[in-house]
């Protein structure tokens, strides 16, 4: 095995060390170029599409469990809500911050905040029921000024502004595709009416006259929510472009 | 927007309501009052293969808890049940070849030809899975889907139950994930059920591909067979085989044998069972039993071309051994069925 010495060095070399790791001490102490944010005093600049803790608009929720059925980490669940209808809570203690809720959204009821440190005093406060996803988490702001990293050809630089960054988004709302339900398969149909029956939108309507079950989706009403193409139990109706 | 601009589907459909002999109940309770209150019912299952609302089966009989609420009057229960119009058919039934087999590869209840015929029919490309009816370690029934036949390492698949498996509703699941088609396996009047399904739903009539009989003479809810059973002093922990062989139910154990008169569990058979008259499962693609061939062996029913090709390509591969089986050997189980057409009220 190979041992590190210790170089020798003559008295003049170890003054001019010195005198050198003097200089740059007292470079630092007057122009210090760190690259660490100081948080909470100040706080890093992320950017618009950052994931972090995720708001739940009621209003634009339709119910249609997509958060929850593409949830990789099994952190959203839906659960029923007073009125009938079935909201999103998300874990937190198992959310992986992959933002696929917020993507699958059909109606944009989930959006992300620039909010990443929430504190939590054990497991069980980690599950965030609908009611406490309305509003942010309160959080004590003691940041004057925001950070932001640039990089330049050599070296990773800081650029310190004096301003406090705002941590909530303004969500683009996503181009919207008009889609429509349409039957596919009409020889299948056993005419249960699942579909009139969960139609939102009143779109779909149904007749019986003569032993004739007549189905009728209305193009014009039907909003393309897709729940009657969740609910249909012959896989029979089908979302198509408008 | 345009109409026109809409590529596939149609938003204006018309489906043909089933008729109703009680006018003004619902469905379900057409179907309560003609089969499932009559005894007529077999526990098939099929009406709850169909139904979007909730048929299931409570204390050994078919009911929909609730359904003056959540029936939805739809008619598909009455529409595809085989027995709302119960026209009961016996005998041999029109066939193409009446062999005997044992398979090479696999191990069942005589000569594991159903494993068999379900297993070439997945390696031929004719279908992707097939539908087998396993059993837990209290011998309670649950439904596999057997897509490789590395599966049939659980070897728990093979070998009769003699306890109702909810077959048609895992059929339901399994004509959904299917790409080439399914195989099932079933007694008589799954099979039956299954016909029905595929005269009323093109899905079904395109998906599923094989259809194995298996030759039933009556069956048993598995809450009073397993009853019966432990009173017999079977274990179940032990217990290797259950059989009905001339007249006798063998309950065969690791350590010993259970033997007694089927006479015994009359009073336990299921009451759809007495109106039965089915031995040979009539409309099935192939019959499969005990009955009619050398122990060891399967007697097989070859009723449609395709179990005739798969036949064909066990023979080509030389997966079994193929025998004489004696039609007259079915003729008394086939009279004792048909003898049940009186219990049928009219």
């Amino acid at each position: 095995m190979k041992k590190v010495a210790v170089p020798e060095y003559r008295v003049g070399e170890k003054v001019k060390l010195h005198a050198r790791a003097i200089g740059t001490a007292m470079v630092e102490s007057v122009y210090p170029k760190t690259v660490t944010t100081q948080y909470p005093r100040e706080r890093k600049k992320m950017p618009d599409n950052f994931r972090g803790y995720i708001l739940f608009e009621v209003d634009k929720c339709i119910s249609c469990f997509q958060c929850a059925f593409v949830c990789p980490a099994n952190a959203v669940r839906a659960k029923e809500a007073p009125n009938g209808r079935y909201y999103p809570t998300i874990d937190y203690a198992k959310c992986i911050f992959c933002h696929f809720c917020i993507d699958s959204c059909s109606g944009g009821a989930l959006k992300t905040t620039k909010i990443h440190d929430v504190a939590y005093k054990d497991m069980d406060e980690m599950l965030t029921l609908t009611e406490e996803m309305i509003e942010p988490p309160e959080i004590i702001r003691e940041d004057k000024k925001s950070v932001e990293y640039l990089i330049d050809e050599k070296d990773l630089h800081l650029k310190r502004v004096r301003e406090v960054d705002t941590l909530f988004v303004a969500v683009t709302p996503p181009v919207e595709i008009p889609m429509v339900s349409q039957c596919i398969d009409r020889a299948n149909c056993i005419g249960c009416r699942v579909c009139e029956e969960v139609c939102e939108s009143g779109a779909i309507s149904s007749s019986a006259e003569n032993g004739v079950l007549k189905m009728k989706i209305d193009t014009d009403k039907c909003t393309g929510c897709g729940l009657c193409v969740k609910e249909c139990s012959m896989q029979i109706l089908r979302l198509v472009r408008k | 927007m345009e109409m026109a601009a809409i590529a596939i589907g149609e938003s204006e459909w018309e489906v043909a309501v089933p008729d109703k002999p009680l006018k003004d109940k619902l469905y379900f309770e057409n179907l309560k009052s003609v089969v499932i209150d009559t005894n007529l019912c077999s526990r098939c299952l099929t009406c709850a293969a169909i139904c979007p609302g909730g048929i299931t089966v409570v204390e050994n009989k078919v009911d929909f808890p609730d359904y003056e609420d959540k029936c939805l009057d739809c008619g598909a229960c009455v529409r595809v049940c085989p027995r709302f119009v119960y026209e009961p058919k016996s005998g041999l039934g029109s066939y193409i070849d009446f062999i005997a087999g044992r398979s090479k590869r696999f191990a069942g209840q005589d000569g594991a030809m159903v494993t068999e015929l379900i297993v070439s029919a997945i390696e031929m490309g004719m279908i992707d899975r097939g539908l087998f009816a396993g059993r837990d370690e209290k011998w309670a029934t649950e439904m596999f889907h057997v897509r490789e036949p590395e599966q049939l390492a659980i070897t728990t698949l093979g070998g009769t139950k003699y306890t109702f498996a909810d077959v048609l509703p895992e059929l339901k699941k399994a004509v959904m994930f299917t790409k080439r088609g399914v195989g099932v396996v079933g007694t008589p009047c799954i099979v039956s059920g299954i016909r029905k399904l595929q005269q009323e739903f093109p899905l079904f009539r395109e998906r599923v591909k094989l259809v194995v009989g298996l030759f039933c003479t009556e069956n048993f809810h598995y809450g009073d067979i397993s009853k019966f059973l432990q009173e017999k002093g079977v274990d179940f922990d032990k217990l290797i085989k259950t059989d009905i062989t001339k007249g006798k139910f063998i309950a065969t154990m690791t350590d010993g044998e259970v033997k007694f008169k089927v006479k015994e569990v009359e009073e336990i058979v299921a009451s759809g069972c007495n109106v039965c008259t089915d031995f040979t499962a009539l409309k099935s693609d192939a019959s499969v039993g005990s009955v009619g061939s050398a122990a060891g062996f399967s007697t097989m029913i070859v009723r449609e071309e395709n179990a005739k090709e798969i036949i064909g390509y066990i023979k080509e591969k030389g997966y079994a051994d193929f025998d004489e089986a004696t039609p007259e050997e079915l003729d008394y189980l086939i009279n004792l069925k048909k003898g049940r057409e009186k219990n049928i009220k009219k």
